[in-house]
């Protein structure tokens, strides 16, 4: 493989320098290189898993009880759920058939005794009952709206990172300024909640909606009682399409 | 009529250049990759539009599939590395334990010890332990995996509250990581931007910075839910979950 070629073969002048020409194929090393980086590329996670930030409120009982004097009236909850199919083996959980988001404002329109006053659940005018997760997207406009104050802060403040009139640090850190700022009035306090067939990437697509929304108070709870009657009776109500 | 005279050309092409760019290739591989960790399930993690970077050191991965098998992988830090911290995990975890059981203790041998510091995630029950241990590493795959016929896949939970008193195998395995991570020395970030050097991974475990949950997208909440639940019953209420990034619309 590796070649020695001599050149002018016939006519040798006495004294003068051999020519040699060295040629090495390299071609058996290209294939074996090859498939070293086939093997690395296969192998190699080159996305990086992100993670998410979450802070739960400890079960310590004095904390429960501030939590409840949030003032309910500021409340938003958000309820999500998903369809499934009927387990196949009974210990899988089953196909998801359509995921679901549903919100009511303020106190739950059902008494502590379980007796409904109004219903005052909702559910987004369309986007409901997707197959793909991620179908919170669908009540962004109503966030926005209850969150007005700081969307249209946050809004202006893109415009001039935008227009390059600030630096990309200065926009994060006015961003985070705004966010958590407490001088900005009528900003909503948001209950998430789960059934527990809700998929999990639709809980955390509706953690998403709270940074994407700039929601600063925010946390999960787990469904009550009252929320499975209203959301009962809702559904008997209006019935998901099939 | 003169012959066409084919022209004898050597058909030696030069691969030196070739050669060159495959070996850059290779070196840039060889050293930007971090091999796949090997995981008893695959899962799917959900996306989400968060950017924070999954931390490479002081990290424990909480993974749940979605017939609520639990499995847990510790990483260690500069200052202590990964196979000390789980053998100092598994003591104390295994002390815990067999105070607990005073009736059926367990006893590992150092052999035993070696192979789990060298597991990079597990999920057995205590019972199971010693058995698991024992196996070469293809059979412990194999028994870690849930959709094996006869294996022991998966850390018991359930979700009692009284930790202190009565842990379950979870709390157990959770508590005896918190009281390591307050040996294990590192840098920490203060809420102010200022770097601790004096910090300890128990500092970050306080920041929220070392939990991960780990579920596949279609798990239901109510499996995902007894593993928050257990966090928060143990206080280690601020933690991650693990996502992957979603493209901004």
């Amino acid at each position: 493989m590796a070649q020695i070629e001599q050149s002018g073969g016939g006519e040798k002048k006495k004294g003068a320098q051999k020519k040699m020409h060295i040629h090495v194929d390299f071609t058996p090393m290209v294939d074996m290189n090859m498939l070293l980086i086939t093997f690395f590329m296969l192998c190699t996670t080159m996305l990086k898993s992100q993670t998410l930030n979450i802070i739960l409120p400890t079960n310590e009982k004095v904390e429960k009880e501030n939590q409840n004097k949030a003032k309910q009236s500021e409340a938003f909850t958000i309820i999500v759920d998903s369809e499934r199919a009927e387990s196949e083996d009974g210990k899988k959980p089953g196909r998801i058939l359509g995921n679901y988001v549903y919100y009511y404002e303020g106190k739950p329109g059902v008494g502590e005794d379980g007796v409904i006053t109004e219903n005052n659940i909702k559910e987004p005018e369309q986007g409901n009952g997707t197959v793909n997760a991620g179908v919170v997207d669908q009540i962004r406009d109503v966030l926005r709206i209850k969150n007005k104050e700081v969307v249209k802060q946050l809004d202006e403040l893109q415009k001039e990172w935008q227009a390059e009139k600030i630096s990309n640090e200065e926009y994060q850190k006015r961003s985070k300024e705004i966010i958590s700022s407490d001088k900005i009035e009528d900003k909503p306090v948001v209950i998430i909640k789960a059934t527990p067939e809700a998929s999990f990437a639709n809980l955390v697509s509706a953690l998403d909606e709270m940074q994407i929304n700039g929601i600063n108070t925010f946390q999960i709870d787990n469904l009550n009682h009252q929320d499975s009657i209203l959301l009962k009776d809702y559904l008997t109500k209006h019935p998901r399409k099939k | 009529m003169g012959r066409v005279k084919i022209k004898r050309k050597s058909t030696l092409i030069d691969m030196t250049a070739m050669s060159d760019v495959t070996v850059l290739l290779l070196t840039f591989f060889m050293l930007t990759s971090t091999f796949l960790q090997k995981e008893p399930v695959t899962v799917k993690t959900p996306s989400s539009v968060s950017q924070l970077a999954v931390p490479a050191s002081n990290l424990v991965t909480v993974l749940v599939d979605p017939e609520e098998h639990v499995f847990i992988s510790f990483t260690g830090a500069e200052s202590m590395p990964s196979d000390t911290v789980r053998m100092k995990v598994l003591e104390q975890a295994v002390a815990t334990y067999n105070k607990l059981h005073k009736d059926k203790p367990l006893q590992l041998t150092q052999a035993q010890v070696q192979a789990f510091s060298s597991l990079s995630m597990f999920g057995c029950s205590f019972a199971n332990l010693p058995a698991i241990l024992s196996m070469t590493p293809q059979e412990q795959d194999l028994a870690m995996k849930p959709d094996q016929p006869g294996n022991m896949a998966g850390i018991p939970i359930d979700s009692r509250k009284e930790f202190q008193s009565n842990p379950n195998e979870f709390q157990i395995w959770m508590q005896a990581y918190q009281t390591v991570a307050q040996d294990i020395k590192c840098d920490v970030e203060k809420p102010d931007g200022t770097i601790d050097k004096e910090g300890t991974a128990f500092d970050l475990l306080r920041q929220g910075k070392v939990i991960a949950v780990k579920a596949d997208e279609t798990t239901p909440y109510s499996v995902v839910h007894v593993v928050m639940d257990n966090l928060q019953t143990m206080k280690m209420n601020r933690f991650t979950l693990m996502t992957s990034l979603k493209e901004n619309k």
